[in-house]
């Protein structure tokens, strides 16, 4: 499908249609002092220059070999197959169809991914994608006010630090209270006006939850309370048990078939119950029939919820989706299949926790976790400083250092193993802690 | 298309059928018949106290959302159950098995301001 600049002649129709001069006429309104006289862009390079000036630059990148840092960002390995079907020039493309229909083949492929995303999770209904799992979350935050008319949501320690600042930005601007507690007074916290339950599982420190028990409770103290599970690294559903299965009503994650790549872009994923389908921001995609004939067609249904025709009274000021990253994730998942996901998900665990372990029986190592982990952990450290400089110098990307966002855990780093560690980078890594004391 | 007589109207396309007093609320044939073809009915809670000119229910079609504006003030009794799975009751019977919500009126007097039939014809 191209998408056509208007010509000089268009846009003379247009204008004359409405009756206005000049594009400038219709900027009337903004006062004159708030207008850009002159931007500061230099010169246009020629392609040469534009290389030279690009690959220099990204020469400043430091590449490392092998990475010991998760904390809501992973590596993964990505089949070939992943980049080969999203560079394909149909796909192409960060955004989402606007004339949506026209555009059937990438329609199927958000279908696909919407299909694919609710099996893995056992999760009714999962739309086009969102921007990120921070964002994700703080639309599940939202949803919850709006299936329950109540202002407030609780949020369970333990959630990344950034996306508890997303969720506090959302509510703030929609007057919703959020109060962050312990798990343990989560019982203590709960009434019947409490829209939402935020739990990350497994959380930022790395640690599974026990979501059907934190479900019971809800369901036991209040009448509709909503419960909210994000995840970082969807990989562990794996093996993990699926959100559908413990009673979760909202479900966001992120990742799968993404490079990190300072953190993004990404993909959101959300997915609900059928009962809330109708509260979900965003896109979704249905499969239809023709009224008279047999053929299928995708179309983009549920939209009359959406700020284009909703204006103000919308859900969500989101009308598109990920459309690159979404289908990333969808040629990923479609590449491991069902035993690869299992086999990905299950090597995580297993070298997570031979480092977990092995890092254990150095002297002064502890781990800080008292809850089961899948591919991170908390670790108390003799001498953190030293531990990261050392990481550097052998071409290894370090694990975080807590302090960064909780100021006062100087001495505890955050490790994250996926499968992509190999055991020479491991023993190099269990090295480098043997002597950074 | 039909105008009832023995109902009361507001310009924002709801009926009203006052019975003692319980007002039944649904919206005009004019209403559906712009919508088109209705896919989902939005209910209120029985109990929600809705005042005049709040957003009782959201009548959703596959192009548009129209909202079912209280038309008096009061705590809702009933709501029309059925359109939860049938919601193109609201198309097929406007007036009749297409009603959506029911308030007990807390101030009838409210119910005098609206419109007769002629004169909610004559804002179409």
């Amino acid at each position: 499908m191209d998408f056509v600049p208007h010509d000089e002649e268009t846009i003379k129709n247009m204008l004359e249609k409405i009756g206005v001069e000049n594009i400038d006429s219709l900027y009337v309104d903004i006062p004159n002092n708030l207008k850009i006289k002159d931007l500061n862009i230099p010169e246009g390079l020629t392609e040469a220059d534009l290389l030279k000036k690009l690959t220099e630059l990204s020469e400043k990148n430091k590449i490392y070999t092998s990475a010991f840092l998760g904390a809501g960002s992973y590596y993964h390995y990505i089949p070939s197959l992943v980049d080969f079907v999203i560079s394909q020039s149909q796909f192409f493309t960060a955004y989402t169809p606007y004339q949506a229909e026209v555009s059937q083949g990438m329609l199927q492929s958000i279908y696909e991914y919407q299909s694919a995303i609710s099996r893995i999770t056992e999760m009714d209904v999962t739309n086009a994608s969102m921007y990120d799992c921070a964002s994700a979350l703080a639309e599940a935050a939202t949803m919850a006010f709006f299936i329950t008319k109540k202002r407030k949501v609780l949020l369970i320690e333990g959630i990344h630090p950034e996306y508890v600042e997303t969720v506090q930005t959302y509510c703030w601007g929609r007057n919703i209270e959020t109060k962050i507690i312990s798990l343990d007074d989560l019982e203590n916290n709960l009434n019947d006006e409490i829209a939402g339950v935020l739990i990350q599982s497994p959380n930022f420190f790395g640690e599974i939850e026990n979501i059907s028990h934190v479900a019971k409770i809800i369901r036991s103290k209040t009448k509709k309370c909503i419960l909210i599970q994000a995840m970082s690294d969807p990989t562990c559903l794996g093996k993990l048990t699926p959100p559908g299965k413990n009673d979760v009503d909202i479900f966001v994650s992120e990742g799968m078939g993404n490079k990190p790549s300072f953190g993004g872009p990404n993909l959101g994923i959300l997915s609900v119950k059928e009962k809330y389908m109708r509260k979900m921001p965003g896109r979704l995609i249905g499969l239809t029939k023709e009224i008279n004939g047999d053929k299928e067609g995708y179309i983009l249904t549920l939209q009359a919820r959406e700020q284009h025709i909703r204006r103000e009274k919308a859900l969500s000021n989101i009308c598109s989706n990920q459309a690159l990253s979404m289908v990333a994730a969808l040629i990923y998942l479609v590449s491991l299949g069902k035993t690869g996901l299992k086999e990905v998900a299950i090597q995580n665990f297993q070298k997570a926790h031979h480092v977990k372990k092995a890092l254990s029986q150095i002297s002064s190592y502890s781990i800080i976790n008292n809850k089961p982990t899948y591919n991170e952990f908390v670790v108390k450290c003799p001498n953190v400083d030293k531990l990261i400089k050392k990481c550097k110098e052998n071409d290894i990307l370090p694990p975080l250092r807590l302090s960064n966002y909780f100021p006062n855990r100087k001495d505890e780093i955050l490790v994250c193993v996926t499968e992509l560690n190999s055991d020479e980078s491991i023993k190099k890594f269990l090295q480098i802690a043997k002597e950074a004391i | 298309m039909e105008f009832p007589n023995d109902l009361k109207y507001q310009a924002t396309h709801e009926w009203v059928k006052i019975e003692g007093d319980i007002a039944i609320v649904g919206i005009s044939d004019h209403a559906q018949d712009q919508l088109g073809e209705i896919v989902f009915v939005e209910l209120p809670s029985v109990g929600d106290s809705l005042e005049k000119g709040a957003v009782g229910a959201n009548v959703e079609s596959s192009k548009a959302v129209g909202e079912v504006v209280a038309p008096v003030s009061g705590e809702v009794t009933e709501v029309n159950e059925k359109l939860e799975d049938e919601p193109e009751i609201v198309n097929s019977s406007p007036y009749g098995d297409g009603w959506i919500f029911k308030i007990k009126m807390s101030n009838p007097s409210e119910a005098d301001s609206l419109l007769d039939a002629a004169g909610y014809q004559a804002t179409l």
